[in-house]
């Protein structure tokens, strides 16, 4: 996915404000990208810029075509419809384009149970705790088949080991299924952990101010690795809203 | 908590005997059975009417008049009201016309049904524009309080119209939808009796009200007031059956679509 210069000022008459200015970013094609900034520099903006929720007043966002087709989303809360159980919540999504009910009930009785929420297929959101229920976005977002996943600060408000726990499971459903993850934070040891690229922007309207490539897999990844504190220690370096 | 629900028993029930027994002292006071029956010649009363020939032809007059306005306020009431809660257009154009019906009075609105539509049609007619904000109103602000994050969410996931209402708005709308039926509903037994007291159609509670009391027969009156009371009662009672069926339908369902899948998987 590349964003090429691209442009975007809130609202359109009065009262101008400049998000975005010939914003310039490739993205590798099923890879993750973490997208770190202090809040309102544009994050969010360029994630609904890619997920076409939005169009950019000047510039173009090209895709792969391992990229093309619909975009899943990972929210800061859940979004689970409350009156429908956790299976139907991630079975629903996927009615639009899988036609075949029987394929869509075991795609999801999959992807839930990789997220550990098994026993609680017929639970409804409102009977599971916050982490259980971010689980089940999770799983919903990737038994979706899109090809380009978004994710909007969807661990910020957890407490720390409920956040590695829902990375960890996010990292393992995704080496099974390596989609093109766009993922905005502003929580650096996040990034570190399961991102391939992560992209410091500065404040508002955002540019890049460095890029930061991780080779280490996911799996071997934790955050008392030399080589990530010192890269931890880069970036807080490099990001001018950290220091 | 037993000790407690019992003791509210007997409050209500020595509140009602209280009631009887102002009534049958001031009865026996006024001495006067067309002013004020005793209980007594009341319950008689009750009685022959219950016993009557046509007791069964009047009472599903009156129910009849009351589902079919009943059914047209739920009806009319959800769809306007979803349009209008979307549409700021169709908000704009039916507001006037809301801000008239609520302001109305009941009984001009029956006197002028009445110079237009038979006596029949009026209790239909007057319940609708009594009945219908109530539920539009409901239904309206229902729309404003969607969730705006699961309206998105149901967005970026690419659902259908038809998805969207069946999983979202109608989900999201049932809690309104149940307040504005239940207050039209008690709305609209109380405007058809009083439209088929003033236009007197042949068979209706209303209709024997106004002759009991053109007769001067007072114990009468009471005693179809009585019946009127009853059946509201009944009614909601009803209503609340009712409303369980469709939580029971969806378990059913839920329990078609999923239940069997998960049965076979382990």
């Amino acid at each position: 996915m590349i964003f090429k210069e691209i442009s975007k000022t809130y609202p359109k008459d009065d009262n101008r404000l400049v998000v975005l200015k010939d914003f310039t970013l490739s993205i590798n094609p099923g890879s993750i990208t973490a997208l770190l900034g202090p809040s309102g520099c544009g994050k969010t903006t360029l994630l609904r810029l890619a997920g076409g929720l939005e169009l950019p007043d000047g510039g173009s966002i090209e895709h792969d075509s391992s990229e093309s087709g619909p975009t899943s989303y990972l929210f800061q809360e859940p979004r689970l419809l409350p009156w429908h159980s956790v299976l139907a919540n991630v079975e629903l999504v996927m009615r639009p384009l899988i036609g075949d009910k029987s394929e869509r009930l075991k795609r999801a009785v999959d992807f839930l149970e990789i997220v550990g929420l098994a026993d609680f297929l017929r639970f409804k959101p409102d009977e599971l705790s916050g982490g259980m229920r971010q689980r089940v976005a999770i799983a919903r977002a990737f038994a979706f088949p899109g090809k380009v996943m978004l994710l909007d600060e969807p661990f910020q408000g957890l407490d720390h080991s409920l956040r590695l726990s829902l990375l960890k499971a996010f990292t393992e459903l995704w080496k099974k299924d390596r989609r093109t993850v766009l993922f905005v934070t502003h929580d650096v040891p996040e990034a570190l952990l399961i991102a391939d690229e992560v992209v410091c922007l500065s404040h508002r309207p955002a540019r890049i101010i460095e890029n930061f490539s991780i080779k280490i897999p996911q799996e071997e990844r934790f955050l008392g690795d030399e080589t990530l504190i010192q890269l931890q220690s880069r970036v807080y370096r490099a990001m001018p809203a950290y220091t | 908590m037993h000790r407690s629900t019992w003791r509210n028993k007997l409050a209500i029930g020595g509140s009602v005997l209280l009631l009887l027994l102002f009534w049958e002292l001031g009865a026996q006071a006024l001495d006067a059975q067309v002013i004020l029956p005793t209980p007594g010649a009341t319950a008689v009363s009750f009685w022959s009417i219950v016993n009557s020939k046509l007791f069964a032809v009047n009472i599903r007059a009156t129910v009849s008049r009351a589902l079919q306005s009943f059914l047209i306020i739920t009806a009319s009431g959800m769809a306007l009201g979803m349009l209008a809660g979307y549409s700021p257009i169709i908000h704009s154009i039916l507001k006037p016309l809301l801000v008239v019906f609520k302001a109305t009075p009941v009984m001009s609105v029956i006197l002028l049904a009445f110079i237009w539509f038979s006596s029949g049609t009026v209790p239909l007619f007057s319940a609708f524009l009594m009945g219908f904000p109530v539920m539009f109103i409901q239904v309206e602000r229902g729309v404003r309080q969607i969730s705006p994050r699961l309206s998105e969410m149901t967005r970026m996931y690419g659902f259908t119209r038809w998805m969207r209402l069946t999983h979202l708005v109608v989900p999201s709308l049932m809690p309104s939808i149940i307040t504005g039926a239940k207050s039209s509903l008690s709305m609209v037994w109380k405007v058809v009796i009083a439209a088929e007291v003033l236009t007197v159609p042949r068979y209706g509670i209303g209709s024997r009200m106004q002759l009991s009391q053109v007769n001067l027969e007072t114990a009468s009156v009471l005693a179809w007031t009585l019946i009127a009371v009853l059946l509201t009662a009944c009614g909601d009672g009803l209503f609340e059956i009712v409303l369980r069926f469709p939580s029971w339908f969806i378990k059913r369902r839920h329990a078609r679509l999923y239940g069997l899948h998960i049965r076979s998987e382990s």
